[in-house]
């Protein structure tokens, strides 16, 4: 299906809020692109499945979570490695480096990309996207209480490592 | 079960200070089984400081221009082939390929994904963005890397260059501007990231960067037969070259005397 011209306006102007979203998954830029361009390619082609009347960035949002899925099982059966997000961070900030980015900001991505994975994609909804729960949960098709857990997990991990490192200079 | 809980205990579970494994375990199968539960936790939690540094830390990335192959995605009609992630994974760690279809000047071909790790630890300052960013206006982008400027001082066009910890550089090509400057466009690979540039000599000799930008991801087998430089390069290429490329002897003297 062809999508018509305001649905693909709103999805493009959808796109920074997708890597944002993405980038909190993956733990970098250059996987956030992968995963927003396979999001993408999908969204486009599956778009009939979009319920009009409905959010179409929660839709958008949870076909970059389960590409992100897929692709992370997959590196896992090919390479044997569990966290790629966290071998390419070795290599720089967000391998595309952020202007102006203060050390604060970079410690504080730096603290998220440490939180399992499961952890993060309730991070990127609620605290970025101000999901209310109801609407996390239904996006990642979870529990609400079990959203609730893993952003206290989350807070609580944030908190110390924030803490501990704005202590130390 | 959902008065098992004090209004503390919730709202400690809200604000993440609730350090009780097993205690936020329980809460979590309580509310799942209680929708009542899930609002009057709802109705504790407090306002979140760490969602604020979150939300500012990652700001950055909200608001980096849109790389263009993403744009490009939505622009088009709908395609019927979804790109594979580990195809293009996989076609980013390939060694580069020459390709001249793309016309006398162009890139040879690198089927590199691109993240422009190398330029952004060679630049600094205003570091890049995802979608390259001509930076003509603004003239404070002196070339940092002596193993940069040493390549673009002497190394012939098409020749791959060791720039230690920034990776391997190359030259693409070389030309005089409309104003009579030198430029070189060249490209850095690093680990898993390709970077494109622009830089033209200034009176004194020195390397201004004019241009730099991300390679473009390519998408499946689709865009692989362009194989551009990253966009905001090639505009600037475009805008200012006035010569025929140079190359062999014209190029050495060129760069003799730039």
């Amino acid at each position: 299906m062809i999508p018509d011209d305001t649905t693909r306006q709103a999805l493009i102007a959808l796109i920074p809020r997708l890597r944002r979203f993405a980038r909190v998954l993956t733990g970098n830029l250059a996987d956030a692109d992968d995963v927003v361009q396979a999001c993408l390619e999908k969204a486009m082609l599956s778009l009939d499945q979009w319920q009009p009347g409905t959010r179409l960035d929660s839709w958008v949002f949870r076909i970059a979570r389960n590409t992100w899925i897929d692709d992370r099982r997959r590196a896992h059966n090919r390479a044997g490695h569990e966290d790629i997000g966290e071998l390419l961070d070795l290599a720089g900030e967000d391998g595309v480096a952020i202007a102006e980015a203060s050390a604060e900001a970079r410690m504080v991505r730096a603290a998220v990309d440490r939180l399992p994975p499961e952890q993060r994609d309730v991070v990127a909804l609620v605290m970025l996207e101000e999901f209310s729960y109801r609407e996390a949960a239904e996006a990642l098709g979870l529990p609400i209480g079990t959203v609730m857990s893993r952003l206290s997990r989350a807070k609580t991990a944030l908190a110390k490592q924030i803490a501990e490192e704005g202590t130390t200079p | 079960m959902s008065m098992a809980f004090t209004d503390a205990q919730l709202a400690a579970f809200m604000d993440g200070t609730l350090e009780d494994d097993a205690l936020i375990a329980a809460i979590e199968t309580a509310i799942n089984a209680d929708p009542a539960l899930a609002e009057r936790a709802e109705a504790l939690a407090g306002a979140s400081g760490t969602a604020a540094a979150v939300r500012d830390a990652f700001a950055p990335v909200l608001e980096a221009p849109v790389p263009e192959h993403l744009a490009r995605i939505l622009a088009a009609p709908a395609r019927a082939e979804v790109i594979d992630l580990a195809a293009a994974r996989a076609a980013r760690a390939l060694p580069p390929t020459a390709n001249d279809a793309g016309g006398s000047w162009r890139w040879p071909q690198f089927a590199a994904m691109a993240a422009s790790l190398a330029l952004g630890v060679m630049i600094g300052g205003p570091l890049l963005t995802g979608g390259g960013r001509t930076a003509a206006s603004d003239g404070s982008l002196v070339l940092a890397s002596a193993d940069v400027a040493a390549m673009l001082d002497s190394a012939p066009s098409g020749q791959a260059v060791d720039l230690a910890s920034l990776g391997t550089g190359e030259v693409v090509l070389t030309f005089r501007g409309a104003d009579g400057r030198l430029c070189r466009q060249f490209m850095i690979a690093g680990a898993g990231a390709t970077g494109d540039a622009l830089a033209c000599a200034d009176n004194a000799g020195e390397w201004q960067i004019e241009a730099y930008g991300r390679r473009a991801a390519p998408v499946g087998e689709m865009k692989l037969a362009g194989g551009d430089a990253a966009p905001a390069v090639v505009a600037a290429v475009d805008a200012i070259i006035a010569s025929d490329p140079l190359v062999g002897a014209d190029e050495a003297a060129a760069l003799g005397r730039k």
